[in-house]
């Protein structure tokens, strides 16, 4: 069971360029799950 | 004409409020009745309490934005609902003058947030107590004040224990002091007194991010990560100490007095703590046409509406009973009545429930965040615009049915602050639905932590501050 963040997690976790990347995802999926929700 | 008053303008009210000034304002009568004169942004608290934010930053006038949208805004303190067909009516009390307001209503939306119930732990909350809260923009004030003395003691050497989490048995809302904890710690670093606080995470979940909402469980690459594991592993990080199947029971001054689930008595002291109080309703006053109280017909013992759910239901029946959960936030006893937001009674706990060989109850209470908040009030909203305009309701979404984004700051910087994403679908696990232990999809469902977590909180603030201010396009910003 996994009770600290190892060294490659925590480099993606400060990344800037592989965030960039994860903000546009992570965005696009959140609005895409809501705009679902709102049609109901 | 129909009559529709809304009590409260929270992240329910509001959305209640503005779909119908802007579908129904300019035929019907749209009122907002409310004893705060503005709309706060809560989310934002957890960085106003670390002195990170102004907090007017967090907050805007209503009524400039419902004259725009043909809604009557009453800036008074509701106290009596009159709910019998023939004469229905609420009285409040005018803030500053104190002068009664009588509002007639076709249709009632009682929205109007939680009644922060200090008084359900002896010695907690900022009031006549000895801990803080960022449940109140005036409590997260002080408790930003409390918190930034604290820093200059540590400044001069001296070693302090920071105590934040729930401060009763029942509590919600620990995703808010989750945010508020790792905040403190993230500033603490900053400034470079990290090394001088104990800090504590006590709380009254079963397992370590339960949330309130039974945990949040993903599959990532083929493996399972639950928010167990990824909490323990951010505390463990951040040098965070943690307790919890705690359920605090009494506060004296430096010393919180508890629970746990083996019923052991126990005290941990402190020099500053942020203890979330029990969430009960508005203590309104409902009386009947022959003057008799009625109360019982429309909220539950702890003041929470009651709506289209299944209650009474064991915790073991109602974790297999998805349809228990409101589907539409109507009272079965006055149709005409809906709830919004916290103020709706859920059916039960999502999380597992737990009684100690002291007979006290340790269960988080659901917790109904503002992107639920706002869902349930589009669903409201969106109901009495069907039921006046064609007499008959056609929208529907039950908890088990919802979907969830938290964005959980861990530090507000740009450049190196970061937040945990959590996407939660269901909210409620459908065990029916979903063929797995969770009851959730567990593909939609997400968790993740990295600085861009940190530019999507900053750009939810924005968001959402310009959507609830009704400027354009704001009905393309989903709750």
């Amino acid at each position: 069971m996994q009770q600290e963040f190892s060294k490659a997690e925590k480099f993606w976790m400060n990344f800037k360029l592989y965030q960039l990347w994860r903000f546009i995802v992570l965005n696009f999926r959140i609005y895409m799950v809501a705009i679902q929700s709102k049609r109901k | 004409m129909a009559k529709v008053v809304i009590i409260g303008a929270g992240f329910a009210g509001h959305t209640v409020a503005l779909y119908l000034g802007s579908q129904l304002g300019r035929k019907h009568e749209i009122t907002v009745i409310s004893n705060r004169d503005v709309f706060s942004y809560l989310p934002s608290w957890v960085w106003v309490g670390v002195g990170h934010m102004q907090p007017e930053k967090t907050v805007f006038k209503l009524k400039p934005v419902y004259d725009r949208k043909n809604v009557k805004f009453v800036h008074a303190a509701v106290k009596e609902i009159h709910p019998d067909a023939g004469d229905q009516y609420l009285l409040g009390d005018e803030v500053g003058s104190g002068k009664e307001a009588r509002l007639d209503y076709d249709y009632l939306v009682i929205a109007p947030g939680p009644l922060l119930n200090f008084a359900g732990t002896p010695g907690l909350g900022p009031e006549g107590g000895f801990t803080n809260s960022i449940c109140s923009l005036p409590h997260t004030v002080k408790t930003r004040d409390a918190y930034l003395a604290l820093c200059e003691r540590m400044k001069k050497g001296e070693k302090v224990k920071i105590v934040i989490g729930t401060g009763h048995p029942g509590a919600t809302c620990q995703g808010a002091a989750f945010e508020y904890i790792i905040n403190v710690h993230k500033d603490l670093e900053k400034k470079g007194l990290r090394d001088k606080a104990d800090i504590l995470w006590l709380s009254n979940e079963p397992v370590m991010g339960d949330l309130g909402v039974n945990g949040i469980q993903i599959k990532r690459n083929g493996h399972m990560l639950r928010s167990e594991e990824f909490i323990k592993s951010v505390f463990n990080d951040h040098g965070i100490r943690y307790q919890i199947q705690t359920g605090v029971t009494k506060v004296e001054e430096g010393k919180i007095h508890w629970q746990n689930y083996e019923g052991e008595e126990g005290a941990t002291e402190f020099d500053f703590a942020m203890l979330i109080p029990q969430f009960k309703g508005q203590p309104f006053k409902f009386i009947g046409k022959d003057g008799s109280d009625v109360a019982s017909k429309v909220v539950n013992p702890m003041g929470f509406v009651l709506v289209d759910g299944k209650y009474g239901l064991p915790y073991p029946e109602l974790s297999q009973t998805p349809e228990a959960w409101p589907a539409k936030y109507q009272n079965p006893n006055y149709a005409n009545i809906f709830a919004a937001g916290i103020a709706f009674a859920p059916p039960g706990p999502i999380s597992k429930p737990f009684t100690n060989k002291n007979n006290l109850a340790i269960v988080p209470a659901p917790p109904r965040t503002g992107m639920i908040s706002g869902a349930i009030g589009r669903v409201v909203a969106m109901n009495l615009i069907d039921l006046i305009e064609k007499g008959k309701m056609t929208h529907s979404e039950r908890m088990t049915e919802m979907v969830a984004a938290c964005v959980a700051s861990m530090g507000d910087s740009l450049w190196d602050g970061s937040a945990v994403t959590l996407l939660m679908y269901p909210v409620v696990p459908d065990r029916k639905k979903y063929d797995n232990e969770y009851g959730r999809d567990l593909f939609t469902s997400h968790l993740e932590m990295g600085l861009g977590g940190a530019w999507t909180k900053y750009m939810l603030h924005h968001a959402f501050m310009w959507k609830f201010k009704a400027k354009p396009g704001w009905t393309l910003i989903p709750e």
